[in-house]
């Protein structure tokens, strides 16, 4: 009297119906990394499920507890009473569409208000972003600036001890080689001449000692150059 | 136990079952192909039966949905259904039964009035759906609309229950019903 047919084809799409429901064969890779995501979509909807079959039975366990009428009551009363809970029913869906036009009308409120506010959260953002570019070019062009002092110091130093090589050189140098040896032979010459007139005076026995300016001449004859 | 009773066990994971109620066995077991073929997220699971009550012998996951199906061309189908109504729990009719006449089409065939069947649905406050199950393509429009329905039913769909769909059904049927 009674026939079963279940579904063994359309259980194994069924479970796997989002992987190979797009039609056409399923990529190897495509269908490996597809189906964790499944997994998660399928758990997702299994828990869609329960709850709306909770829902379900909750309300059936309330419908259940509500008090009957004990007394019969003539048929066309029944159906009276059946159409004005209909009505009712109506009614109370009716209201709900209104409240959830109202709510949405609410939430568009809401919605352009956090729209604004985002909009000059962004403004301000891209303020502050500017203001941190000036002054991070403030900041470079002050260690520019430093670079440069600091290379400029160098030079100054540098040119510096250049000069005093320059100068340490310069006594080195040939000019000074030249008048030195000149100087040198002055000396002699005035020493030669002053050994010949030291011999002259001592060669003519004068009393050299007697005559003050004598003396000093003869003191000064006895300097000797090359100490100056 | 002799009459069937909805949510009277825990329904299994992502699974809906439909039983179809009917004494035309070709018909239905072409729509119950129909439905399996439907592409459908959850597990469908077909159950068929001429009348009821159904033997208790045998174990079966909680019914989901029943689907009445009157041929118009015969009045035994239609007394079969009638029949079978009684071994149904009335909290069934809160959404998860519907009638589905079939054999409209052929208008000459037909020994059960049109009325007969709208009445009958009025009574019992369940939809009334109108098919030709012998036509391919209606049977596999038919089949589609079913599955929706026995995943409402199911629970398969958040925000949506039995008890909705039948308030959302009924509102296009009634201006029609006043007439009677």
């Amino acid at each position: 009297m009674e026939k079963q047919s279940e579904d063994p084809a359309a259980a194994e799409p069924a479970s796997s119906g989002e992987e190979g429901g797009e039609g056409g064969p399923p990529q190897v890779a495509g269908a490996q990394a597809a189906r964790p995501e499944d997994r998660v979509s399928l758990l997702l909807r299994l828990r869609a499920q329960t709850k709306q079959q909770l829902l379900e039975y909750k309300s059936m366990i309330d419908a259940n507890e509500e008090k009957t009428p004990e007394q019969m009551m003539k048929e066309k009363q029944i159906e009276a009473k059946i159409e004005d809970q209909e009505a009712e029913i109506e009614e109370v869906k009716i209201a709900v569409e209104m409240k959830k036009l109202a709510l949405d009308s609410v939430l568009m409120d809401h919605m352009k208000h956090v729209l604004k506010l985002n909009k000059l959260i962004m403004k301000s953002q891209q303020e502050s972003w500017d203001l941190e570019e000036k002054l991070l070019d403030v900041r470079k062009k002050r260690l520019q600036l430093k670079q440069a002092s600091e290379s400029k110091l160098l030079e100054i130093q540098t040119e510096k001890n250049k000069q005093k090589d320059d100068l340490d050189s310069m006594e080195n140098s040939d000019k000074i080689k030249t008048i030195q040896q000149n100087l040198q032979m002055e000396i002699q010459i005035t020493t030669v001449i002053q050994h010949v007139f030291q011999n002259l005076i001592l060669g003519s026995k004068a009393n050299w000692a007697e005559d003050s300016a004598f003396k000093e001449t003869v003191l000064q004859l006895e300097k000797n150059l090359t100490m100056i | 136990m002799s009459v069937l009773r909805p949510l009277d066990k825990l329904p299994g994971l992502n699974t809906a079952t439909i039983l179809l109620v009917g004494t035309e066995d070709a018909l239905l077991q072409q729509l119950a192909d129909a439905m399996l073929k439907e592409d459908c997220a959850s597990e469908l699971k077909v159950h068929l039966a001429k009348s009821l009550p159904l033997p208790s012998n045998v174990t079966r996951p909680r019914i989901d949905l029943i689907m009445f199906v009157v041929n118009l061309h015969s009045k035994y189908s239609l007394r079969n259904v009638e029949e079978s109504l009684h071994h149904v729990d009335a909290t069934f009719f809160l959404g998860r039964v519907g009638f589905l006449a079939t054999g409209a089409g052929r208008e000459s065939h037909c020994s059960v009035h049109r009325n007969t069947v709208v009445k009958l649905a009025h009574t019992y406050r369940s939809p009334l759906l109108f098919c030709d199950l012998e036509v391919e393509g209606f049977r596999a429009t038919m089949a589609q609309r079913l599955v929706r329905m026995l995943q409402i039913c199911a629970g398969h769909v958040p925000g949506l229950s039995a008890l909705n769909l039948l308030s959302l059904l009924r509102s296009s049927e009634n201006p029609s019903l006043e007439d009677l």
